[in-house]
C-alpha cells in the first residue's frame, strides 16, 4: 500500500471497551487508520467524513447502500446465532414483554430486527454498548436480553445472577466489509488478513 | 481541579459557543434573535421537545444523543435558562414552542422550571424530565408531571464494573454516609443483594469533622473489599478530602475507592482508584427513549413512569494507585474507557 492511509471505520458492538477494541485493530491494521464507534450517530457521522472501507453487520451496510465484499465465516457459516437470555426461568420468545438490544440499526430497525427473531413484538429496551445490556437485567427493566449466543460466556462472567437461554432459531449474518471509497480495495485486503485472535473478537474465523 | 460537583452541578459554562445543531453537522449554530437559545435541530412538522440545559461538556454529550435520537422525529430546541433573563428565556420557549415534553438538566434548570410553574398558571404542562440532578430517586414534586433519569450510578453497577478490573474479590463494599441518604443508600444495597454484594454502611454525622471522617474510613476499611464515595457534597469539602478522606485512604490497610465524579480520580491525589460515572452520550440516548414511551402514551405519565437509573456508565482508572496497591486482572484496561497515568 503507498499513498495516504486508509480508513476503516468499524462499527461492532463486542465484549471490550470500544477504546481498547480500536487498539486492537489499528495495532492488527497497521496501514489503515481505524475508526471504531460504538452509536449510529457515530456511525453516520464516520460515513459522512469518508471512508475506504466499512465494517459492520451486512443489514446496516445494506441500510447505507453498501454491499459487504468481505464476509464474515465461522464454521464455514457466514451467519450466527441470537440468544434470548434472562435471570431465572428460560425466556420464551412469545411471551416476553420487554427485551434488551443493542442498538444497531436505529429505533425502527432495531424494532423490525428483534421482531423478526423473536416472531413476537415486545417492547425494545435499546443500549449502546455490550456491556449495558447487563444492567437491564439487574434493574429488571426487561425480561429478557437479545445477544450473538457467542457473547453469553463474557456476559455470564460479568454477573452471579443465573442466566438461561433460548437460542432462536432465525441466523444473523455475521460481519462483513464494504467498499466504500478509492481505497476499498487495500482496505479489504488488510482485513482478509487479521490475526485469527482479532478476527475471533468479532464472532468471525475466515473472511470470504 | 473541583473537588466535588456543586461547581459542575450548578452548571458551568465553557468558553466556545453554542452546540451542534443539525444531524450530521458538527458546528454550532446558535441564533441571535433568540436570547438563550443554545442549539436547535428542525423537524419541519414534527412536535417540538425543549431542552433546557447549561452550556458545558457533559450537556452538549447528552444532548448529541438526543438528537441522534430524535432528529426526524421532534423538533428539538435547547435553551439555557439560568442566570438572571432565564426565567423570561423559559416562558418565551414554552410560549413559542408549545413542546410536548421538556428535558431539563441539572437542578438549577429544575428550579427555574418550577418556577416558571408557579407563575404561569396554566392548567396542564408537558410531561418534564429531570437529568443529571443530585440523588434523583423519586419523581421530582417541585414541579408538576415529571419523572427523570437518576444520575448516580447505582452501586450493583459500579461493583459490577470492579469485578471486572479486579483480581480479588468484592463482596462486600463500605460506604460513610450521613443521615439524609440513609434511604438511598439502603435502596443501593437492596438492588446489590441481586449480585451477592454487601454493603457496611458508616454512619457519620451531618456535619463531621476531619478526625470522624478519618475514624469512619478505618472502622469500615476493616470490614470492606472497597469503599464507595458517595456524591454528598456535605462529605467532599476541601477540607475533608485534604485532612479525612486522604489520609484515610493512603494508610493501610489499602482499599480502592470508587469515586462517582471524575475530578476524584487523579495519579497525583490517590483518592479514587476507579470513577464509574453515567455515559452522557448515552445518557442522551436513555433520555430520548423516556421520550419515544410517553409519545406512545400520548405524552401522559403514569405511574409506572418512575425514575430510572442510568444504564450506561464510562469506568476511569488511577493507573498508578491501582497497580501499586492492588491485583488487578490481565485484561483489565480492555474494561476501562479511561486510564489515567
Amino acid at each position: 500500500m503507498s499513498g495516504p492511509s486508509r480508513k476503516l471505520l468499524v462499527f461492532l458492538h463486542v465484549a471490550l471497551k470500544q477504546r481498547a477494541f480500536e487498539s486492537e485493530l489499528q495495532a492488527a491494521l497497521p496501514g489503515l487508520e481505524v475508526r471504531a464507534v460504538g452509536r449510529l450517530g457515530d456511525f453516520e457521522r464516520g460515513l459522512e467524513d469518508g471512508q475506504d472501507g466499512v465494517l459492520t453487520l451486512p443489514d446496516l451496510l445494506a441500510s447505507h447502500g453498501l454491499a459487504g465484499k468481505l464476509q464474515g465465516m465461522r464454521g464455514g457459516s457466514p451467519e450466527e446465532r441470537y440468544s434470548l437470555v434472562g435471570a431465572g426461568a428460560v425466556p420464551d420468545p412469545a411471551r416476553v414483554a420487554a427485551v434488551g438490544a443493542l442498538d444497531l440499526l436505529g429505533r425502527d430497525g432495531t424494532n423490525a430486527f428483534v421482531y423478526a427473531l423473536l416472531g413476537a413484538k415486545p417492547k425494545v429496551e435499546r443500549v449502546t454498548k455490550f456491556e449495558d445490556l447487563l444492567p437491564l437485567i439487574q434493574m429488571q427493566k426487561v425480561d429478557a436480553i437479545l445477544l450473538p449466543t457467542r457473547l453469553l460466556a463474557d456476559l455470564q462472567s460479568a454477573s452471579r445472577l443465573t442466566l438461561n437461554q433460548r437460542e432462536l432459531a432465525k441466523l444473523v449474518k455475521l460481519p462483513a466489509v464494504a467498499s466504500a471509497g478509492a481505497g476499498g480495495s487495500d482496505v479489504l485486503a488488510a482485513v482478509a488478513r487479521l490475526p485469527a485472535k482479532v478476527s475471533r473478537t468479532l464472532g468471525v474465523d475466515e473472511w470470504r | 481541579m473541583a473537588l466535588n460537583r456543586r461547581s459542575f452541578l450548578l452548571g458551568l459554562p465553557l468558553v466556545a459557543g453554542g452546540l451542534g445543531c443539525s444531524s450530521g453537522s458538527g458546528t454550532a449554530v446558535t441564533h441571535a434573535r433568540s436570547p438563550g437559545r443554545l442549539a436547535s435541530a428542525v423537524s419541519p412538522g414534527k412536535p417540538a421537545v425543549l431542552v433546557c440545559m447549561p452550556d458545558t461538556k457533559q450537556t452538549r454529550e447528552v444532548w448529541s444523543g438526543l438528537k441522534d435520537e430524535l432528529a426526524g422525529h421532534f423538533t428539538l430546541i435547547a435553551v439555557d435558562v439560568d442566570g438572571d433573563r432565564g426565567g423570561d428565556v423559559l416562558a418565551r420557549a414554552m410560549a413559542e414552542l408549545h413542546p410536548v415534553c421538556v428535558v431539563l438538566m441539572n437542578n438549577p434548570t429544575v428550579f427555574a422550571y418550577a418556577r416558571y410553574q408557579a407563575t404561569a398558571g396554566l392548567a396542564a404542562y408537558p410531561p418534564a424530565i429531570v437529568v443529571m440532578t443530585s440523588f434523583l430517586d423519586r419523581r421530582p414534586t417541585a414541579i408538576a408531571g415529571a419523572t427523570g433519569i437518576s444520575y448516580e450510578v447505582p452501586l450493583i453497577t459500579v461493583v459490577t464494573n470492579l469485578r471486572k478490573l479486579m483480581s480479588s474479590p468484592v463482596e462486600r463494599v463500605g460506604v460513610i454516609r450521613r443521615m439524609p441518604l440513609r434511604s438511598f443508600v439502603t435502596h443501593q444495597a437492596e438492588l446489590a443483594r441481586r449480585e451477592q454484594i454487601g454493603v457496611i454502611e458508616q454512619p457519620v454525622s451531618l456535619e463531621p469533622n476531619a478526625a470522624e471522617l478519618k475514624y469512619a474510613l478505618r472502622e469500615v476499611k476493616q470490614h470492606c473489599d472497597a469503599i464507595w464515595v458517595l456524591n454528598d457534597d456535605r462529605l467532599l469539602s476541601e477540607r475533608l478530602i485534604a485532612d479525612g478522606w486522604l489520609p484515610g485512604l493512603n494508610e493501610r490497610p489499602y482499599k480502592p475507592a470508587i469515586v462517582g465524579a471524575a475530578s476524584l480520580v487523579s495519579p497525583g491525589q490517590s483518592f479514587g482508584t476507579f470513577a464509574v460515572l453515567p455515559d452522557h452520550g448515552a445518557l442522551g440516548v436513555q433520555t430520548a427513549n423516556r421520550i419515544f414511551d410517553l409519545a406512545d402514551q400520548n405524552f401522559k405519565l403514569t405511574d409506572h413512569d418512575e425514575v430510572d437509573s442510568p444504564l450506561s456508565t464510562t469506568t476511569t482508572v488511577d493507573l498508578v494507585q491501582a497497580r501499586a496497591r492492588f491485583a488487578l486482572r490481565q485484561d483489565a484496561l480492555e474494561q476501562v474507557d479511561h486510564i489515567l497515568e
